[in-house]
């Protein structure tokens, strides 16, 4: 169907409402809009409060973590302590000052971040409340899930040491 | 987030994915409008009922102007105009560019479009879209409006 004929069944606004057209704007538009764009921009950029940064920080640590989730691949890098240490940069918070915030003892939070104790149940929960429920407990769940996963399908020491702890063992032939 | 079937009010939740090599063969122009054949280099993203594509969105991403630009974007067929069977599709859509951008920019987010002329308008009035001239963007509190909205 060409586009006339598009504008003979629907209204603009079903058209604005169900498509976004390929532009045919010239080189010399494409550059004019440009700058119009980083104009009106910088305009905006000066009435940015403080606050409103801090949650766009925020919802961008949540979507890179769901993304994270969603993909099949774990990577060793992007472990619950990585992702706890961005919160608290986010936050500019001293390891002493969010451990008051979130009632935990500054011993504690610092084997959390790094990576020589697991992260409890009580921790997820009162992240969420901390973050005013931006990044849900069940995400920091997940997190820290999605670690044990990988450490139970690769953990082969465990395995072994495990082993003198079973009888009778099953066999098949 | 979800859409609502126009019959019934019936809330159905929907997920946006990016879109797999496979779908091409079933991306026909005449339920998806455009030859998106053509969008093979740009990140394309599918809204899905199930394993039906209800709406399709192209986007470019301008890591030099920390912007998303949505280049193209239709609603299948039967859930355009009067007697569409869904509604919401495009504004998740529009909602989901939102998140991209701020998964990569944070504060500095953007996501544009360029508007036929005749319909600049529309998407200023229905998503808070702010005038730039050729184009038409969202950023800051009308970006987060939009992520409310549509709950992503």
């Amino acid at each position: 169907m060409k586009k006339d004929k598009l504008k003979i069944k629907y209204t603009e606004k079903e058209l604005a409402d169900s498509f976004v057209f390929r532009n045919n704007l010239t080189q010399f538009q494409k550059e004019e809009s440009t700058i119009q764009m980083r104009l009106q921009r910088k305009k905006m950029e000066n009435l940015i409060h403080p606050n409103e940064a801090l949650l766009f920080s925020l919802l961008q640590l949540k979507y890179q973590i769901e993304d994270y989730l969603e993909n099949s691949n774990y990577d060793v890098e992007r472990s619950f302590s990585y992702y706890l240490r961005t919160y608290l940069n986010f936050l500019n918070k001293k390891n002493k000052e969010f451990a008051k915030d979130i009632d935990i003892a500054e011993t504690e939070l610092s084997q959390i971040l790094n990576q020589h104790r697991k992260p409890s149940e009580k921790l997820f929960i009162r992240l969420e409340i901390h973050s005013n429920k931006i990044i849900p407990a069940i995400t920091w769940f997940k997190l820290s899930e999605k670690e044990k996963e990988h450490d139970i399908l690769t953990n082969n020491s465990l395995r072994i040491r495990e082993q003198n702890h079973v009888r009778n063992k099953l066999s098949f032939s | 987030m979800y859409i609502i079937d126009v019959k019934n009010n019936k809330k159905c939740a929907v997920k946006v994915k990016q879109i797999e090599e496979q779908d091409y063969k079933t991306l026909t122009k005449s339920r998806y409008y455009f030859n998106w054949k053509t969008e093979k280099e740009n990140d394309v993203y599918k809204l899905v009922l199930d394993e039906n594509i209800l709406g399709l969105m192209s986007l470019v991403n301008d890591k030099g102007d920390k912007r998303i630009e949505i280049s193209l974007l239709a609603v299948s067929k039967e859930n355009r105009g009067k007697n569409k069977r869904f509604d919401r599709i495009t504004g998740i859509l529009i909602a989901f560019a939102c998140r991209t951008a701020i998964k990569y920019y944070g504060i500095e987010a953007c996501v544009s479009l360029v508007p036929k002329t005749r319909l600049k308008q529309y998407y200023i009035d229905q998503y808070q879209m702010t005038d730039a001239g050729w184009q038409v963007f969202l950023t800051g509190q009308s970006m987060l409006n939009i992520l409310k909205k549509y709950e992503l």
